[in-house]
């Protein structure tokens, strides 16, 4: 328990490796020693996605080989998580004993904000922020692995914070993957709705648990918005954290 | 109905910007799914209501050829006809034969979207009997020829002028009025008229109960039932996953059914038909024909993952949760059904090639899956479906995938597994990808990429990944 | 012949389709109406319904049922009213009370064929008196058994419905109506139906409003 293995998505390898870096400061502050395979590649998710379904099951076997070991796995995403969870057994619906490996490792990953308060039972990590932020509530964290307490014990337990209340926290930004740039018609519309209820929250601060969204959501605020922030919450509590006398 | 669902791109972009359809569509969702939270707080448990009717339609199509056996027994017992047709074909053909045999010159249609599916309408129409559809959105749709905006209230979204101007042109409408209840009650003495002489009418079926071979419908306006009882021949059509086993399922359901639709507890009136009228009664059918339509579904039913769509009983509580559906409307998924029901629907009714769109324009944010009462899981059927098109799938139809695509995926199979690749393949595009990058800040990239940008930035890609950073961190230890 | 062909493929086809098990069922709680008392049943009847724009009246007799329905017909200035043949209808002997009132009383007995009872039914009768089978609490829901003595149109072509209940058909949930209409398959009603409030709809831009196609309005004369 006190020895995790680390799984970084690729939107955050290449576009928000901060929230690595987070991730891993932060664990280490409450005791847990973190490391990262760096033969990890990626889930798999995208062509999944895309139906190419052999394909995410090469993805898999690769993720199975260098995580099989694992007795934690933790990471700062619920859709990679979820892939890892619930597709990788699919996957393998015809192959027992690659299925047997997938129910395996799926039985011991988590998403960030779950392991530390599930499995550490930890909320307070030592943090202080005066301000108020709101929660977006991402698909697959709220859906898909039914997290949506964890983040918000977490937050609430950072000194001097006011959690406020979101419009429509739990409908879709409108990221999805292919389908921002596909049809990025209908997804501008639906970031633009996150973004209006953002702005009347009253919130200094959007946090959420998703990269994904983190990079749709924070996109368009960059775009129309500078002035708004938005973070993730690994690198809020993180950066956030009181420094030790 | 003629499919247009090939028309998805150029739809979305028209309706995207009709002020008429996203003035409705940012408060008739919003209010349907709060009434229908209300509704579903009068279960002592919801999840379990909801687990409960999933079961049941679960059971219903794993037993399907059995219980529409069962059904039609009891059905015949209770001195209903049954037909059985195989396509849309065999079935107009066959009600276009009762209302010739019977010299009827108009018949009343209660709502059934599966005569939609088949256009009996226009068979009909085509014939020389006129064919009036009753429920009243169903009423303003037709008058305006209009596609359903929504699969329960098909032109809920219709402004009331226009509603006025098609009622004094077509409904008599004599005094002009933009209040929608005066309007309504002129559709009604106009529609009236219809029941009074009607000498055929045909419904839909929500329910057909294989234990006692009843049919059932559900509906606030009253349009079934009169269809059900002022004429001599009442003609009711349903597609074949429609049969449910017990009555106390069907109740079940239909508590379910009302909740997730409009939040009522029920709706105003339930009508269960077990044959046609008994002799000494004055009002009711003579004559009771249930037609029993396949059109491709016993085709879905081969493939046990895709019978998951046969579920469904309609009450649209996926398109009004959706945010998709929310910022499009139903005109877009371009055939009678729309929201997620209609994506996962059509493309097997209608063939991959011609619904592309349908299954991937949706984030899979499993909203559509949480809230469905028949327990459909859309998400994993939309990826089903793209992988249909990936190995072109002959009984799917399948289309093959664009061949850059395809190269892409197979670069990037072949370099996932070796790591020193991947890595090296990041290195290789960083340039690439940061080309237009302003301290650090992408705010646009040509290519298949390109629409991202329209209104959204995007980080430049970090001087040094995570997997980079790593050693560092490594010594932080 | 054509028509078993098209019955015998569609059915092969099912047949031949890979099995699936059925799931079990799980379990589900009990309704809280199923645990009331008749008094609390009558309210909760009366308070949905009347949710729905219903009208419930409570009286103890079939002598004041006939007061209040004297009380109805005045304040609705019934002139011609349609009414059906039931065992309560029966119990109320209504020509007598509308040869009092000056109110004509129609029943379909009346009528030698449908269409003359279809031209009173939609364009004389102000009103339809009913019986009920029962009376549902959980969502102030009227059951009603169609037979010869009980025709459709009467419930639902006049603009107001009048239904006469005794309290003794009042039950709490769906289920227990439908156990007794259901439970012997060689005498099924040719029609049940279940009546919660006026008809209506929403279909004009969400606007909703009471009296559609069917009845405007429903009053209930609860007797007991």
């Amino acid at each position: 328990m006190n020895k995790v293995s680390l799984f970084i998505p690729c939107t955050v390898d290449l576009f928000l490796p901060h929230i690595g870096e987070a991730t891993v400061r932060l664990l280490r502050s409450l005791g847990v020693s973190v490391f990262y395979h760096e033969e990890q590649t990626c889930c798999g998710q995208p062509a999944m996605n895309a139906g190419y379904q052999k394909e995410a099951q090469k993805a898999a076997q690769h993720f199975l080989e260098v995580f099989g070991e694992d007795e934690i796995i933790v990471s700062p995403s619920g859709s990679c998580v979820c892939m890892v969870k619930y597709h990788y057994p699919e996957l393998f619906e015809n192959d027992p004993e690659w299925r047997r490996r997938a129910e395996e490792v799926a039985s011991r990953i988590y998403e960030f904000s779950q392991f530390l308060v599930d499995v550490l039972h930890v909320e307070d990590v030592g943090a202080s922020f005066s301000g108020k932020v709101a929660y977006h509530e991402s698909c697959h964290i709220l859906r898909g692995l039914k997290v949506s307490v964890q983040p918000k014990k977490l937050i609430q337990a950072v000194k001097g914070v006011e959690l406020v209340p979101l419009n429509a926290a739990d409908t879709c930004c409108g990221f999805g993957g292919e389908f921002a740039y596909h049809y990025a018609d209908i997804s501008e519309s639906m970031v633009k709705n996150k973004v209006e209820n953002y702005l009347a929250s009253g919130a200094d601060l959007l946090l959420l648990g998703e990269p994904g969204c983190l990079l749709n959501i924070g996109g368009y605020l960059s775009r129309n918005h500078p002035q708004k922030k938005i973070m993730h919450l690994a690198s809020f509590l993180a950066d956030y954290r009181r420094e030790k006398a | 109905m003629e499919p247009r669902t090939e028309k998805f791109k150029e739809l979305v972009a028209r309706e995207l910007h009709n002020p008429l359809s996203q003035k409705f569509l940012k408060v008739m969702p919003p209010i349907q799914n709060m009434k229908r939270s209300i509704g579903l707080s009068t279960f002592p448990d919801i999840e379990a209501a909801q687990a409960y009717g999933a079961a049941i339609r679960q059971e219903a199509i794993a037993r399907l050829p059995e219980l529409l056996e069962h059904f039609e027994k009891n059905a015949l017992a209770n001195g209903a006809q049954v037909f059985w047709a195989r396509d849309a074909q065999e079935a107009n053909e066959y009600i276009l034969k009762l209302a010739k045999e019977r010299g009827v010159k108009y018949v009343t249609k209660g709502k059934s979207m599966v005569t939609e599916e088949t256009g009996l309408n226009e068979v009909l129409s085509q014939n020389g009997i006129e064919p009036w559809e009753t429920d009243l959105g169903e009423f303003i749709a037709q008058q305006l020829n209009l596609p359903p905006f929504h699969i329960v209230g098909p032109a809920i979204n219709v402004p009331v002028e226009e509603v006025r101007d098609i009622f004094m042109a077509k409904a008599n409408l004599k005094e002009p009025t933009l209040d929608p209840v005066e309007l309504g009650y002129a559709a009604r003495l106009f529609l009236r008229d219809k029941f009074h002489h009607v000498q055929m009418g045909i419904t839909g079926v929500n329910m057909a109960v294989a234990e006692t071979g009843t049919i059932i419908n559900v509906e606030n306006e009253g349009n079934i039932r009169y269809t059900k009882a002022s004429p001599r021949t009442q003609v009711s059509v349903m597609s074949i996953e429609k049969v449910v086993p017990t009555m106390k399922d069907a109740l079940h359901l239909i508590r379910l059914l009302c909740r997730n639709c409009t939040g009522q507890k029920l709706s105003a009136y339930v009508s269960m038909d077990s044959g046609p009228k008994k002799k000494d009664e004055i009002d009711g059918p003579e004559e009771l024909f249930i037609v029993i339509v396949d059109n491709g579904r016993t085709k879905i039913y081969q493939d046990l993952k895709a019978r998951q769509v046969l579920r469904c009983i309609r009450c649209a509580a996926c398109l009004n949760i959706c945010p998709v559906y929310g910022q499009i409307g139903g005109y877009a998924y371009g055939w009678a059904y729309s929201g997620p029901m209609g994506q996962v629907l059509n493309p097997l009714l209608l063939g991959l090639e011609k619904t592309q769109d349908l299954y991937r324009a949706t984030t899979l944010c499993a909203a559509c899956k949480s809230v469905c009462p028949a327990g459909i899981d859309h998400p994993s059927l939309f990826l089903y479906y793209r992988h249909k098109d990936v190995t072109v799938d002959p009984y799917f139809g399948g289309k093959a995938r664009p061949a850059q695509e395809i190269r892409f995926f197979k670069a990037w199979a072949w370099a996932i597994k070796r790591p020193w690749l991947w890595n090296l393949g990041i290195k290789m595009a960083r340039p690439f990808i940061n080309k237009n990058a302003r301290e650090g800040i992408i705010r646009q990239i040509k290519g298949s990429f390109a629409d991202w940008f329209r209104q959204r930035d995007l980080p430049a890609m970090a001087e040094n990944t995570f997997h980079e950073r790593w050693k560092n961190l490594k010594k932080e230890a | 012949m054509e028509q078993s062909s098209a019955r015998e493929e569609i059915l092969q086809k099912l047949k031949q389709a890979p099995a699936e098990p059925v799931g079990p069922r799980p379990v589900l709680p009990p309704l809280a109406e199923l645990s009331m008392t008749q008094e609390e049943l009558v309210k909760r009847f009366t308070e949905r319904l009347v949710e729905e724009t219903g009208v419930v009246y409570r009286v103890k007799s079939y002598e004041e049922a006939i007061e209040k329905l004297t009380e109805i017909a005045q304040a609705e200035n019934l002139k011609k009213v349609m009414v059906s043949t039931d065992e309560v209808i029966g119990q109320l002997n209504l020509p007598a009370w509308g040869t009092k009132q000056g109110i004509k009383i129609m029943t379909p007995l009346d009528f030698v064929d449908r269409d003359s009872y279809k031209d009173a039914v939609f364009l004389e009768a102000d009103a339809g008196i009913t019986g009920a089978d029962f009376a549902v609490a959980e969502s102030g829901t009227l059951g009603i058994r169609h037979r010869k003595d009980q025709a459709r149109l009467i419930s639902l072509a006049p603009i107001l419905h009048i239904a006469v209940v005794p309290i003794e058909r009042l039950v709490p949930t769906y289920e227990k109506a439908i156990d007794q209409v259901f439970a012997n398959k060689n005498s099924l009603p040719s029609q049940f139906v279940f009546i919660t409030g006026p008809s209506m709809t929403g279909d004009i831009q969400g606007v909703l409003f009471k009296g559609m196609h069917g009845p405007r309005k429903l009053m209930v004369i609860l007797i007991g």
